[in-house]
């Protein structure tokens, strides 16, 4: 079974752990008064963050762990203080005294640790990684995150579907129309109402160009981390048209506010001009780079992660068909009438992923073609009843999954697990046998989001 | 490799010129003035991320592609914030970013200027303070100029950064 999401949840009673797998959902009752939990970590490694989170957000201790450090609490934040609970109002909170962080580490003679981050040298999130070096030779590294952490969970509470709307198309901004896609699909389920065909083919093709975005960027900045720098100016040229193709639908350049439930007209056949010209234009990169073997040189055998492993810690995505499992929350009859054909590869490693996205822009071009309309209907989504629902998607990452519990016709809970959440847990089981200065190359051939990660 | 020559032959140059736009054609001298002038020709930015959505952040990475092409402007984005003039704040200064933020702040030479990104720096953004958000920014450190936008275009970017050296 996959795990694909652990957390906790608040009753006037007790606490209740829902684990969702992708086959069943559990759920188990544990006191307010001692909350104790058994960890899962033990045969899903990634548990382990789950765990650790539920325990600084709601204080639920965690027994047999391995890892009982915390995760969202960093060195300065106020120990017993669990801002998921009810109780919990505070609108500010002190700094306490620095408690330092006990990084994983390797010890031997002349093994050093390196230290990069929370701001890295480039433009781009907040994160930390703490490698064990011998040499250049990385040993371990462990990835530690949540300084973005804005809350965004208990932030959600007491809101209407369509008040959390703007806020949740912005947890993750390469990803928002995928986040604004399982809410679509949570507000449908609320309110007992099926979307027409023409409106899903319109959403469709926002997440399919939204995906291309990201992609067409990747293409660029995976060749520029291995030093082949034209490949960036080629890929940022192809993903800017692209965004502008996403504006042009949607007034907004990364489809914030883009998935509603109004009547929009689509000029077709510009659209089809513009797949026309990006078709030709991948083909040529496809040729170009395929042919400078210097890149394949340094693409071949980097960061590896095998099928066992991506497996056995659950990932989704591009890693996790990068290696070789195919997962995609796309494998379904709707996409499958438009021409989806999952992309997977079998080495696991910088190459099989950089591959895997290129195959993917030129599936999801044959798709975009397919999801072409002229126009999509108004839909009055329905009256919203309360009770627990989930969504998925699947983002440019990987498998989203959200979870709303609404009573009284507000959020009581709000839970969303983005794919980075599963693949960040992974990134480390690449890093062994290769050297620090692939580090980059490697991290962003899985390009996971910190934001949505962090929450 | 002939390809790509080739290609690159019949594409030609792509950037287009803002600065060339009638409202920055005027300023445009006083700008390249200024950043010789005080900047030793070149003013170079940190950006840091102090919890935004990271749609900031790809708009400034935007602003290098051939499109945009900041650098030919004499402004670039340099890796530490020794070597910063400016500061340029995305996010919603995250109560586990602030410490870190105020660091690199630190860590930079005088003279040295803030600029904010985006609403969430300002509290514009449709996220609610909280326990978790220190934002805005205003409080923590002296921002000089603010460029709005959710998030602002690269083009509205090096509007707002033409503008900051105007003012300065």
């Amino acid at each position: 079974m996959r795990l694909i999401a652990r957390y906790a949840r608040e009753s006037e009673t007790h606490f209740e752990i829902v684990t969702v797998w992708d086959e069943k959902v559990d759920r188990e009752e544990v006191s307010k008064d001692d909350p104790r939990v058994r960890t899962l970590s033990k045969t899903h490694p990634a548990a382990v963050w789950f765990e650790r989170k539920m325990h600084d957000d709601f204080g639920i201790v965690i027994e047999d762990a391995f890892d009982n450090r915390p995760l969202v609490a960093q060195e300065r934040f106020p120990e017993k203080t669990y801002p998921m609970r009810k109780v919990f109002q505070e609108r500010s909170i002190p700094y306490a005294n620095y408690k330092p962080y006990k990084y994983e580490a390797i010890g031997g003679d002349g093994v050093f640790e390196v230290a990069v981050g929370p701001i890295h040298a480039g433009i781009i999130e907040p994160g930390h990684f703490q490698f064990s070096q011998a040499g250049e030779d990385m040993l371990h590294q462990e990835v530690r995150h949540f300084y973005k952490y804005r809350a965004i969970e208990k932030m959600l509470e007491g809101k209407t579907l369509f008040e959390a709307k703007p806020i949740i198309e912005r947890i993750s901004g390469n990803e928002s129309v995928a986040y604004q896609t399982a809410w679509r699909d949570i507000v449908l389920q609320a309110g007992r109402r099926e979307l027409p065909e023409a409106n899903r083919k319109y959403h469709a093709l926002l997440l399919e160009l939204e995906r291309t975005i990201h992609h067409l960027t990747d293409l660029g900045f995976i060749p520029n981390d291995a030093g082949f720098g034209a490949a960036l100016a080629f890929g940022s040229k192809l993903a800017e048209d692209a965004r502008r193709q996403l504006h042009l639908l949607t007034r907004h350049r990364f489809g914030f506010g883009a998935i509603d439930f109004e009547a929009h007209t689509v000029d077709a056949a510009a659209m089809i001009a513009y797949l026309d010209v990006l078709e030709e234009a991948i083909g040529f990169f496809e040729t170009w780079v395929t042919d400078i073997p210097s890149l394949w040189d340094r693409f071949d055998g980097t960061g590896i992660l095998k099928k066992q492993q991506a497996l056995k810690h659950d990932t989704i995505g591009v890693v996790a068909r990068a290696s070789g499992l195919s997962l995609d929350r796309r494998d379904e009859p709707f996409y499958h009438a438009h021409g989806f054909v999952i992309q997977t590869q079998t080495s696991g490693d910088v190459s099989a992923r950089f591959r895997v996205r290129l195959d993917e822009v030129k599936n999801t071009l044959e798709m975009m073609r397919n999801f072409m309309i002229e126009s999509t209907y108004a839909v009055e989504p329905g009256r919203i009843e309360d009770g627990e629902y989930f969504g998925f998607s699947e983002s440019s990452i990987g498998e989203l999954f959200m979870s709303i519990e609404l009573r009284g016709g507000v959020i009581e809970r709000f839970f969303v697990r983005d794919p980075s959440f599963m693949n960040w847990q992974a990134l480390h089981l690449m890093m062994p046998g290769n050297i620090i200065a692939d580090f980059p190359l490697i991290n962003k051939s899985c390009d996971l989001s910190y934001a949505g990660n962090d929450l | 490799m002939m390809t790509f020559w080739n290609r690159r032959m019949k594409s030609g140059i792509l950037t287009e010129s803002p600065e060339l736009d009638n409202e920055l054609k005027s300023i445009q001298k006083e700008i390249t003035d200024k950043v010789k002038r005080k900047f030793a020709g070149s003013l170079a930015i940190r950006m840091v991320d102090s919890g935004s959505c990271n749609a900031c952040e790809a708009e400034c990475n935007a602003l290098s592609n051939p499109y945009y092409d900041l650098e030919r402007l004499g402004i670039y984005f340099v890796a530490s914030p020794r070597h910063a003039d400016v500061m340029l704040i995305s996010g919603l200064m995250t109560y586990n970013m602030t410490p870190h933020v105020l660091d690199a702040y630190k860590q930079m030479p005088e003279p040295k200027w803030v600029v904010t990104l985006g609403e969430c720096p300002v509290m514009q953004a449709p996220f609610e303070k909280n326990f978790a958000i220190n934002a805005p920014v205003e409080g923590q450190l002296p921002v000089a100029h603010h460029i709005p936008g959710c998030p602002p275009s690269p083009k509205e970017i090096i509007e707002g950064l033409l503008i900051f050296l105007s003012k300065i």
